[in-house]
């Protein structure tokens, strides 16, 4: 840490991981979803390299490198997902994070916050999870908590809806 | 079937009478030609029945209009109702007003009429008037206005109350707003700016005309090619004839014609755009007025401007001219530019007349750092080297001498580089007073001041190449004007920090000392 340049080195504050984890649930739910996107590539890579006539050896190289690739996806990135994803909703402010290459924090005070939406898609219903959806008058700004087990979903949702309606102003 | 106005209700002015048939007829005269032709080419018996329907038909679609809309100020509400079989009424309420805009056509100035438009909360849906009398919707705008400066959100209903006989609004509006139960008084009307032609120097160096520009040659370009004059055969000539001369004669005089052509093209709009410009404040309003043919007339309420940006697009730099845009919530776009473009020195002083703060536009940005240096090298360079190996591509299908590619990858680089150092020396950060500033640009020098009331939220992002080194980007998120401000490429820790300063309290549960 010598090449900082910006003043001197002072132990800034850092922000702490939000408290709660997603569901373990979402491991399994991120695994089929990634496993069934992964799948029709590579088995459109595969069927395209068998059916063109001619293609040179190194095309087949690459299918291989595409399934390694897709595989390694499909086992880390839920367990990596899994560790990143955090959330917290406390009486002034909602806090997430998420992510697996990158990592994206976001926090917003409730007291601006217009709209709370909840979602279960179908896959998401198969393994009883749902997502929520918290948005501000920004369009930069929503915050989603990915993967919740749906009981605590609704019960975060109907606890937010609750702080919002008490809060006044139009929340620009 | 057609409502009469009562009950408050009011109408359009009737001069709207005049107005909407030459429009209608403006629209619908190129139909119509081709049917009269059409038909007196085939007959002549039905002249008698055709032309008076194609006179009549625009007038009466084009009074429809006027009679079945209407509008209305109630205690709380402005309303707008219109159409006959799908009736729509509009409705605000007052206090949820933030800008009120006036807008005249040459048509509109001729029969002394304007349209307004009233911008609520939500961005897309306005409340159009089109049109009033020009001293109803002056009136009507003050009073939308002037009345925001009276009744702060805790004294609504009082002020209300003791409001003016709003119900026959606009007809008799009283030109200033009703005396206030609050002892603010209402500050006189103070001038921010109005138009120096010695800014028509700057008239050049903007290029956001150009693009309408090369879109006018696309079209010229198009009738051209129908025009009987351009066949094979004077191409081929023509093209004998030019390479008789020197090519670089040619090419000298198509650049001095383009030049001189831009010349007159961006005076020319600058002073179409810009005529009798003027911004005052006024009712706690930010209110500017241009245009020579087309007159606008913009007004938002400086409670809902959040903040300013002042932009040094790369040419006006080298003769120091720059921009300046409010950041406001409910306006269309929420970025608007009050001013022309014209000396730095100007627009950062209007800047910070708005903001009422000195400081966020003149003082010195923190720097990124040595990191943030490299990382803006490193993705401008990146960029060339991705296009260098495009072009060795096509290089290498086209069979070309591979000098030239070499030549171009090093004009290439040392580019990326001019634009790399560039593009960090615009990288900064502040906290002055209550006001975030970020500096931001890779051409032009962008700085966007944004008041720390106005964020309503953050978001810290870091990519996987940004973890390893310790930096991140901070957004802070906002209603007003691109509804985010980022400060890019920013050490962790002092985007933390910056964040939790400018919005005290709200990180407060999530931040914890460093090593813990």
């Amino acid at each position: 840490m010598t090449d900082e340049g910006a003043g001197p080195i002072v132990p800034g504050p850092v922000l702490r991981a939000p408290a709660n984890r997603v569901s373990p649930q979402a491991i399994g739910f991120w695994t089929l979803s990634a496993l069934l996107g992964d799948a029709v590539l590579v088995v459109g890579a595969l069927v395209a390299w068998l059916v063109v006539p001619g293609a040179p050896g190194w095309v087949g190289l690459l299918v291989l490198l595409l399934a390694v690739a897709a595989v390694a996806h499909v086992v880390l990135m839920p367990r990596i997902r899994y560790r990143v994803h955090r959330w917290e909703v406390t009486d002034t402010a909602v806090h997430t994070r998420e992510g697996w290459i990158g990592r994206e924090t976001r926090i917003a005070p409730i007291s601006r916050v217009q709209t709370v939406d909840s979602r279960q898609g179908a896959l998401m219903r198969l393994f009883g999870l749902a997502s929520i959806t918290v948005t501000t008058a920004s369009a930069a700004g929503p915050i989603t908590v990915d993967c919740l087990d749906a009981d605590t979903a609704a019960h975060v949702v109907a606890r937010l809806t609750a702080i919002t309606a008490a809060t006044e102003g139009d929340a620009t | 079937v057609i409502p009469s106005p009562g009950d408050g209700w009011v109408r359009l002015s009737p001069r709207k009478l005049l107005l909407d048939p030459v429009k209608a007829i403006g629209q619908a005269i190129v139909p119509v030609v081709v049917a009269l032709v059409g038909i007196s080419q085939s007959d002549m018996r039905f002249w008698p029945v055709v032309l008076p329907l194609a006179v009549v038909a625009p007038l009466v679609l084009g009074a429809l209009p006027w009679l079945t809309t209407h509008y209305r100020l109630t205690d709380s509400q402005i309303q707008v109702r219109s159409g006959i079989l799908n009736k729509t009424t509009s409705t605000a309420p007052l206090d949820r007003v933030r800008s009120v805009d006036l807008e005249a056509s040459p048509l509109h100035r001729v029969l002394g009429l304007q349209k307004v438009q009233v911008g609520t909360g939500v961005d897309d849906d306005r409340i159009t008037l089109d049109a009033l009398a020009s001293a109803d919707a002056h009136a009507l705008r003050t009073a939308l206005l002037g009345r925001r400066v009276v009744a702060g959100p805790q004294v609504v209903e009082q002020s209300y109350a003791t409001g003016p006989g709003t119900a026959d609004l606009p007809a008799d509006l009283p030109a200033e707003p009703a005396p206030a139960p609050a002892p603010l008084p209402v500050p006189a009307p103070a001038l921010l700016a109005t138009i120096d032609w010695s800014w028509l120097r700057f008239a050049p160096f903007s290029l956001g005309r150009l693009v309408l520009l090369v879109g006018g040659l696309g079209v010229l370009s198009q009738v051209a090619d129908e025009l009987p004059i351009w066949n094979e055969t004077t191409a081929t000539s023509a093209w004998e004839w030019l390479t008789q001369f020197a090519v670089v004669a040619v090419v000298v005089v198509l650049a001095v014609g383009g030049l001189a052509l831009w010349l007159v093209v961006s005076v020319a709009g600058y002073v179409l755009q810009w005529w009798g410009f003027r911004l005052v404040r006024e009712h706690g309003s930010l209110h500017l007025t241009a245009g020579l043919l087309t007159t606008r007339s913009i007004t938002v309420e400086e409670a809902k401007v959040r903040g300013v940006e002042v932009t040094e697009p790369v040419l006006m730099r080298l003769v120091g001219g720059a921009e300046l845009s409010t950041l406001a919530t409910g306006v269309q776009s929420g970025v608007t530019q009050v001013l022309p473009p014209c000396p730095r020195t100007v627009a950062v002083g209007v800047g910070e007349a708005v903001l009422e703060t000195p400081g966020p536009l003149t003082g010195a940005l923190a720097e990124h750092g040595p990191r943030a240096r490299r990382r803006s090298w490193f993705r401008q360079l990146r960029d060339a080297l991705d296009l260098i190996a495009l072009l060795a591509v096509g290089w290498w299908w086209l069979e070309l001498t591979w000098w030239w590619l070499a030549a171009l990858g090093a004009a290439l680089l040392a580019a990326a580089a001019v634009v790399g150092e560039a593009s960090y020396r615009h990288l900064g950060h502040a906290l002055v007073g209550d006001h975030l500033v970020a500096g931001s640009g890779t051409l032009a020098r962008v700085r966007t001041v944004l008041e720390t009331d106005g964020i309503i939220g953050w978001v810290v992002s870091q990519g996987w190449w940004q973890r390893r080194i310790g930096l991140a980007d901070l957004t802070a998120t906002t209603a007003a004007g691109a509804e985010r401000v980022v400060v890019r490429d920013v050490r962790l820790e002092v985007a933390v920090a910056l964040a939790d300063a400018a919005t005290p309290g709200l990180l407060r549960d999530f931040v914890v000392p460093a090593g813990t």
